[in-house]
């Protein structure tokens, strides 16, 4: 008894160390290596900021419009309000097509050939177009972004509803539903793994994309930022915004894989 | 014989369809090029654009652009297999590695590639190395993740039979957890060519002389929309047949995933 309480606690430290410990003395090793590196001058600091310079640089860019027009909450308010809109509609048209396209057979046939043309272009490659027809305003982004979260969600959302299994909707048939209600009470919940995979992929492309997008034509957000920060030479204002666009892409999924858990109790109650 | 008249009627009903949504897609082109003329090229447009384009080249003819860009990512998604199958397989396998290394990638691996573009350009300039680096930092997350779950996903039985003929480290990673990862490492290789084949595209519209992104983005800056039409259908042609290429390469590697 005691014996397995020692192994226990072993285990309970050992997991403490590897998975606080080490990670924390190696991120500060990490960021000291860095800060010697460029203040004794291995690296040059027009290469590349300090990190304690990295710390200045963000208080002052808080209030500070400064070198390229915006404040950085401007910036981020900015680039989040694009990109969630860009792909909350994705979401919204993307995910029912997907499902009607999985479970009705004439609307597959329908839709597929078109589907399958623009799937392959990458939504990078719809940026020069787009701003060509729809200039470089909010809509244009937005539009861009559309593309780039539309595609995975209806993919996973086909494959999803694809993957209801057969034995369950045999039972609804036997209980007499019809094909719309076995759809939406069978089809639809076994799908959601997959959609949830299909929406976080989603996400990540159309956080990714935006940034493109800023950097290829944009007054502000934060990859404007970060293009302007090469054409005024200030390194720190590029890995500063290299590593909040991180972040919030990072805080992003957490919050989705959150919303999943939440949407999926059912899976888990059981 | 009455159902397979029904069968029949419904094949017709559904390759018409099919047809039909082509035409709609053909139609709905026409109609948009003579709503905005100038704008908006129509097909025939677009083809003469094309057969100019064969003609009279932009900086070199249109196959040395698409080598250029397939050159690249071919490249950086060879080297981000090398080390990504060895970085993830050290982070499959080590816990100390995973909490060391293993920290700092992940605090990195957030950052979309092209947010790297502004700070290697200042580093390397806009030659052919930073485009090539540019692709390998958004491959190599993709391999060293795939092949760290594969690593970790090897049967725990496999390795207490590998423990047991009393196999160092070395032997167990070689000849037991790599054959197991294999599958997983190959799917993210598909990926990765991919997700390589968009970067590049990046890479090259913010500054490039050659390559697909640079005709593309040209095309944008002189307001060529028929150029960025036949681009696009390339870059998508192309894309299109990497992955059928991987998936090919897949198959012939682990055939016993027939899956998908």
């Amino acid at each position: 008894m005691s014996k397995k309480k020692i192994e226990l606690l072993g285990f309970k430290r050992d997991k403490w160390i590897y998975n606080i410990i080490i990670p924390v003395l190696s991120i500060i090793t990490f960021l000291l290596i860095w800060e010697l590196l460029v203040r004794y001058g291995i690296i040059p600091t027009r290469y590349l900021p300090r990190p304690s310079e990295l710390i200045n640089t963000f208080i002052d860019k808080l209030s500070n419009p400064k070198p390229e027009g915006s404040t950085l909450p401007m910036n981020i308010l900015s680039s989040l309000r694009i990109s969630l809109s860009g792909f909350l509609t994705a979401v919204i048209i993307g995910v029912p097509l997907g499902w009607f396209m999985g479970w009705y057979k004439p609307i597959d046939r329908f839709v597929k050939p078109l589907f399958e043309t623009i799937r392959p272009i990458p939504p990078i490659a719809w940026i020069p177009l787009t701003i060509l027809l729809l200039g470089i305003g909010i809509r244009a982004k937005v539009y861009i972004i559309f593309f780039a979260a539309f595609v995975p969600c209806v993919i996973n959302a086909y494959t999803g509803i694809r993957l209801a299994d057969i034995t369950l909707i045999n039972v609804a048939k036997t209980c007499g539903a019809n094909n719309f209600q076995i759809f939406v009470k069978v089809g639809i919940p076994s799908s959601f793994q997959m959609v949830f995979a299909g929406i976080r992929i989603a996400l990540g492309a159309s956080w990714t994309t935006l940034v493109a997008a800023e950097m290829l034509a944009a007054g502000s957000g934060l990859g404007y930022m970060i293009l302007m920060g090469r054409q005024f030479a200030r390194p720190d204002l590029i890995v500063l915004g290299m590593l909040i666009i991180g972040s919030i892409g990072a805080l992003m999924a957490i919050v989705l894989s959150k919303i999943e858990q939440r949407m999926e109790v059912w899976r888990f109650k059981k | 014989m009455e159902t397979k008249k029904t069968r029949f009627i419904k094949k017709a009903f559904y390759l018409l369809l099919s047809l039909s949504s082509i035409a709609l897609l053909i139609i709905g082109w026409i109609f948009l090029a003579s709503r905005r003329p100038g704008l908006f090229p129509s097909p025939q447009e677009t083809w003469d654009r094309l057969i100019l384009f064969l003609e009279k080249p932009l900086r070199g003819p249109l196959y040395k652009h698409v080598w250029d860009s397939l050159r690249r990512v071919v490249i950086a998604v060879a080297a981000a297999c090398g080390l990504g199958v060895i970085f993830g397989t050290a982070l499959g396998w080590s816990r100390l590695f995973k909490s060391t290394f293993g920290t700092i990638f992940e605090i990195i691996r957030p950052i979309p590639p092209i947010a790297w573009v502004p700070l290697i350009t200042i580093w390397f300039g806009i030659g052919e190395f930073p485009k090539i680096l540019l692709v390998f930092i958004g491959t190599f997350a993709i391999v060293v993740i795939n092949t760290a779950a594969g690593v970790m996903m090897a049967e725990p039985l496999y390795l207490a039979v590998g423990k047991i003929f009393q196999a160092n480290n070395f032997q167990m990673i070689r000849e037991i957890v790599l054959p197991a990862s294999i599958p997983a490492i190959f799917a993210g290789i598909r990926t990765a060519l991919g997700v390589g084949w968009a970067i590049v595209l990046a890479a090259e519209m913010l500054g490039s002389i050659s390559g697909t992104g640079f005709l593309i983005a040209r095309g944008m800056q002189i307001g060529d929309t028929a150029l960025i039409f036949i681009c696009m259908f390339i870059i998508g042609i192309i894309g299109a047949l990497l992955s059928l290429f991987a998936s090919f390469i897949e198959r012939r590697v682990c055939p016993w995933r027939t899956e998908k």
